[in-house]
């Protein structure tokens, strides 16, 4: 089919189309004005119920805090995926040399660059686990803080380079934050049921409204939830740059490492 | 102002969301994408969704373009160990 024709079927499509789409768009509520009625329950809910002004924690971690375990071993499961994956076409040992694709130069950091990784890098990684930490009072959580937290590993590689990189992020670390994490929020969502209650019950002290300690079993998984988003994405961030390296087999390169 | 800076921030990401299918060489689409996760974030914080625009400055903006460009590089590298394909697409 040529391309005159495609157009006109597009046009003659489009012109089909046109008064429906018209239609759909007038009928439309107006821009943003709530449909559900399930958002402005829940804010008259959450704050005497559970003591929580984060709403999308209270939704998240309590109220559909179910869904959530589902999501966190999605997550889970991804990364371990993604894992072996790698790991299974490259081998389980480290590589020493970056790997380098002849006639190509790389520019040496400059020391501003190292500078201003080293300090943002600190108030990233600080700046995450405040917003993991606050999770039950501010917008955030432990999703956001997580993922805020491991970018600071990020800033640490373009600061630093692969070689320090890799000797300050530890696998077994990251692995244990991952799993431990992940571990904490299916033993929250257990240890109700022991006292016949259904899961995530939220059975602890709720805490002085807009406190840091409030929402009680709602905190708890928020911060396990941090801790195993942080881990996931440092593993997903380690075993991805490994990729870039060469293996020990490969001739040597000419130029030093950075 | 709120619905200006809305209209401004969906039309730039509509722009960037068309810069990214537009660009060919897979390098720029990448900083395409960098760039639309980034207007999406200022989009989300316009919505008045705080949290999301955090996660979308990171996930978005950051680990995957980097998870994107270290694909590329390990494509580059792989193809530099096999001459014998010379860099033709298998």
């Amino acid at each position: 089919m040529s391309p005159r024709w495609r157009l006109l079927l597009l046009t003659l499509a489009l012109l089909a189309l046109a008064p429906g789409l018209w239609r759909v768009a007038r009928a439309m509520p107006p821009f943003g004005s709530p449909t559900s009625l399930y958002g402005p329950a829940i804010n008259q809910l959450a704050p005497a119920a559970r003591h929580v002004s984060n709403m999308v924690a209270a939704v998240n971690f309590d109220f559909r805090g179910f869904d959530t375990l589902g999501e966190e071993t999605m997550l889970l499961c991804a990364v371990t995926g993604a894992v072996v994956l790698l790991r299974g076409s490259r081998g389980e040992g480290g590589r020493d040399r970056a790997g380098r694709l002849p006639g190509r130069t790389v520019a040496p950091r400059a020391d501003a660059t190292v500078l201003v990784c080293r300090l943002s890098a600190a108030l990233v990684l600080l700046f995450g686990v405040y917003v993991v930490l606050h999770g039950t009072v501010t917008p955030g959580g432990g999703f956001q803080g997580g993922v805020i937290a491991a970018s600071s590993f990020l800033l640490l590689y373009l600061g630093e380079g692969y070689d320090v990189w890799r000797r300050l992020m530890r696998g077994p670390l990251l692995q244990l934050l991952e799993a431990g994490g992940a571990l904490a929020f299916v033993v929250a969502a257990a240890v109700p049921l022991i006292r016949a209650h259904p899961a995530l019950t939220n059975l602890l002290p709720l805490g002085q409204f807009r406190s840091l300690y409030s929402g009680g079993l709602v905190l708890v998984v928020n911060d396990a939830v941090g801790l195993s988003v942080t881990g996931s994405f440092g593993m997903l961030l380690l075993e991805f740059l490994e990729e870039t390296r060469s293996s020990a087999s490969d001739p040597v390169p000419d130029e030093e490492d950075t | 102002m709120r619905a200006a800076l809305a209209v401004v921030t969906l039309l730039a990401a509509a722009l960037c969301g068309l810069l990214v299918v537009l660009a060919r060489d897979p390098k720029r689409q990448v900083f395409a994408l960098l760039a639309n996760g980034l207007v999406l974030s200022a989009l989300f914080e316009v919505l008045q969704a705080p949290d999301v625009a955090l996660s979308e400055i990171v996930v978005g903006a950051a680990v995957t373009p980097l998870l994107f460009l270290v694909a590329l590089a390990a494509i580059a590298l792989d193809r530099r160990e096999r001459p014998t394909n010379g860099g033709q697409p298998r």
